[in-house]
């Protein structure tokens, strides 16, 4: 009966403990549902101001998403399928945004991308300004989720077999048709992947956006700015709204990427 | 004697594979041929064919296709055709497009070429298919089928039926055979397995720790061994050390030595060996023919198709027998047994 006893224990405390931390996820999420009517939702969405920070939201996270992609697949390709010196330090990179907090992470961009900064000030020359453009929050929302994009789309790289790569080489493929007719169609949905992760990982960006850019205002700043100015309350209504947005893309996207790439 | 077409010319290869060195190849396969690298795991066979294809950079050598040297060129303009042990099928393409991918690559596509591979190895019924779909027997013909659509100058293949199951295999060799001496391109083909050797090649090229250790036609490397660490590797067991008695060359503790016919040049580095299967096993009190002795059976063990009796003192033999002989002479742990190595089935190697 011990025995027994102790086996019902494991599963048992496993569920609870796994309970625990769902419902620590939800239930925030559902407080904030139903923290306002869905009239005062209604109302926030017709404002310009919130309007237009979420379009510029979405707008920026997919230029960032596309950029971590083009130039994440060439890193990740090398990562996976170049043995040398020094890769261990090159991923190490890759996956320094991981550790850098993000608001760090926005004064160290700032200082090399500022005015006077290494690559800022030549830059400034072409016209191009980071501080409070565009340009500034795609920075920061690049830098952030570039290791989301590279690592998923090495781990889908790495998952193909190099003798495919072998195979097309002696067939007579030159090395960037076979990559382009084997290795980035196997690795699709990975890529696909890399760029839903980083999509999702620029939409939530904060800490390096408002320190590079607090204007043009992102919605996370814009949520930001209504707790500061109008409290709790007020503030729940856009970010209510900002979390329907966000969950909303990145539903359609999962969906969309299983039903396309499903076996 | 006619003067052989150009085939395949390896000279002084030599190959780091990180702390692997393959060392000192030296080959030529005439076309039309089809030679047999045999060897163990770990021995350098992938590592010899990966050079030969160009995926992998010699340190020093050189070799020739055709006459013309392609040693630093790029595999995708050496036009040879590569048969993967793991097939390396693309698996988001038909088994069509994956026959089709070669001829397509270096701007040759031509859709009528393409069946007719497809037919002549007999999957134009799978064109359709999607390679995770297949199984072994058909993927390992759709592997051959896409290296044959380049219309390749030479042809690899490495362990292409090891992935297969047995019935299989037996099907499909003889096939393979005949598909490959029907070419008229030379052939290169890695095993482990000499009966794929026996079958498959016309010559054997043996090569282990990354050095070819003996070279010539199949039957003959496979007959006869001159290096201790091949025999082994083949199958064959030592007796010991070869000496002179009476002018005979012989084995075996005094009184119960075993004469070897035809024996070399004698010195302190030439052992005899011997075939399992070449013992002769016969009831004890049979007249005596030459190098014949009683020994005891120590263990039986039925292996399927053969059954191996190791037999004890005065020399410890192993013989691989039929089941139905080791029924004959009630073979069992105790009996005891008349051995016969004919001097004609004892083989001389030398050890160092």
């Amino acid at each position: 009966m011990a025995v027994r006893w102790r086996r019902g224990v494991f599963p048992a405390a496993t569920w609870a403990l796994a309970g625990l931390l769902l419902a620590f996820i939800l239930v925030p999420l559902l407080r904030l549902g139903v923290a306002t009517t869905p009239a005062a939702l209604a109302a926030e969405a017709a404002q310009p101001d919130v309007r237009a920070s979420i379009a510029l939201t979405l707008k920026d996270a997919v230029i960032s998403a596309a950029l971590a992609v083009l130039l994440g697949v060439p890193l990740a390709y090398v990562l996976a399928r170049r043995a040398f010196r020094g890769r261990s330090v090159l991923q190490a990179v890759v996956d320094l945004p991981l550790a850098v907090p993000h608001t760090v992470a926005g004064i160290a961009l700032l200082l090399a991308l500022g005015r006077n900064g290494w690559v800022g000030a030549p830059l400034q020359q072409l016209g191009v300004s980071f501080y409070g453009t565009e340009w500034g929050i795609v920075a920061a929302m690049l830098f952030v989720s570039v290791p989301f994009a590279v690592n998923s789309v090495r781990d889908a790289i790495e998952g193909l077999d190099p003798q495919l790569d072998h195979a097309a080489r002696s067939l007579g493929a030159t090395p960037w048709h076979a990559f382009r007719r084997v290795t980035l169609p196997l690795a699709a949905r990975g890529i696909f992947t890399g760029a839903v992760l980083a999509y999702a990982r620029s939409i939530s960006e904060f800490g390096a956006v408002v320190i590079l850019a607090y204007f043009p205002m992102t919605a996370p700043v814009k949520v930001y700015e209504e707790y500061l100015q109008n409290g709790l309350d007020r503030s729940a209504g856009a970010a209510l709204l900002l979390l329907l947005v966000a969950l909303s893309t990145f539903v359609v996207v999962r969906v969309a990427a299983t039903g396309r790439f499903a076996r | 004697m006619a003067f052989p077409a150009p085939g395949l010319e390896i000279h002084a290869l030599h190959v780091q594979a990180g702390a692997f060195h393959l060392a000192d190849v030296d080959l030529t396969v005439p076309a039309g041929r089809v030679l047999v690298v045999l060897g163990p795991s770990g021995a350098g066979k992938t590592v010899m064919l990966d050079s030969i294809a160009g995926f992998r950079r010699p340190i020093a050598g050189r070799i020739a296709l055709g006459g013309s040297e392609i040693t630093h060129r790029p595999p995708e303009e050496r036009r040879i055709g590569v048969v993967f042990q793991s097939y390396a099928l693309f698996p988001h393409l038909s088994v069509a497009e994956n026959v089709r991918f070669g001829p397509r690559a270096s701007g040759k596509d031509d859709p009528a070429a393409v069946r007719g591979v497809l037919e002549r190895v007999g999957i134009a019924h799978l064109a359709d298919r999607k390679p995770g779909t297949l199984s072994g027997g058909e993927r390992q013909r759709v592997a051959v089928a896409r290296a044959l659509a380049i219309g390749p100058r030479l042809l690899l293949l490495d362990e292409p039926l090891s992935a297969l199951d047995t019935p299989t295999r037996d099907d499909l060799r003889s096939g393979l055979r005949e598909l490959l001496h029907g070419l008229g391109i030379p052939a290169v083909y890695v095993t482990h397995d000499q009966s794929e050797a026996t079958l498959i090649g016309d010559d054997v090229a043996v090569l282990m720790g990354g050095r070819i250790r003996q070279m010539g036609t199949s039957a003959d490397v496979l007959d006869r061994p001159v290096e201790l660490a091949v025999a082994r590797f083949l199958g064959l067991r030592t007796l010991g050390p070869l000496r002179l008695e009476a002018g005979n060359a012989v084995v075996g503790p005094p009184g119960r030595t075993l004469r070897v016919l035809r024996p070399p040049p004698i010195d302190g580095d030439t052992v005899a060996c011997y075939r399992p299967s070449d013992v002769v096993l016969s009831p004890p009190s049979e007249g005596r023919a030459e190098n014949t002795f009683d020994g005891d059976v120590v263990a039986v063990h039925a292996q399927g198709d053969v059954t191996r009796v190791e037999i004890a003192a005065p020399l410890a033999i192993t013989a691989i027998t039929l089941p139905r002989v080791a029924r004959q002479l009630s073979l069992a742990p105790g009996t005891r047994i008349a051995v016969t190595l004919p001097p004609d089935a004892l083989r001389i190697v030398r050890s160092a």
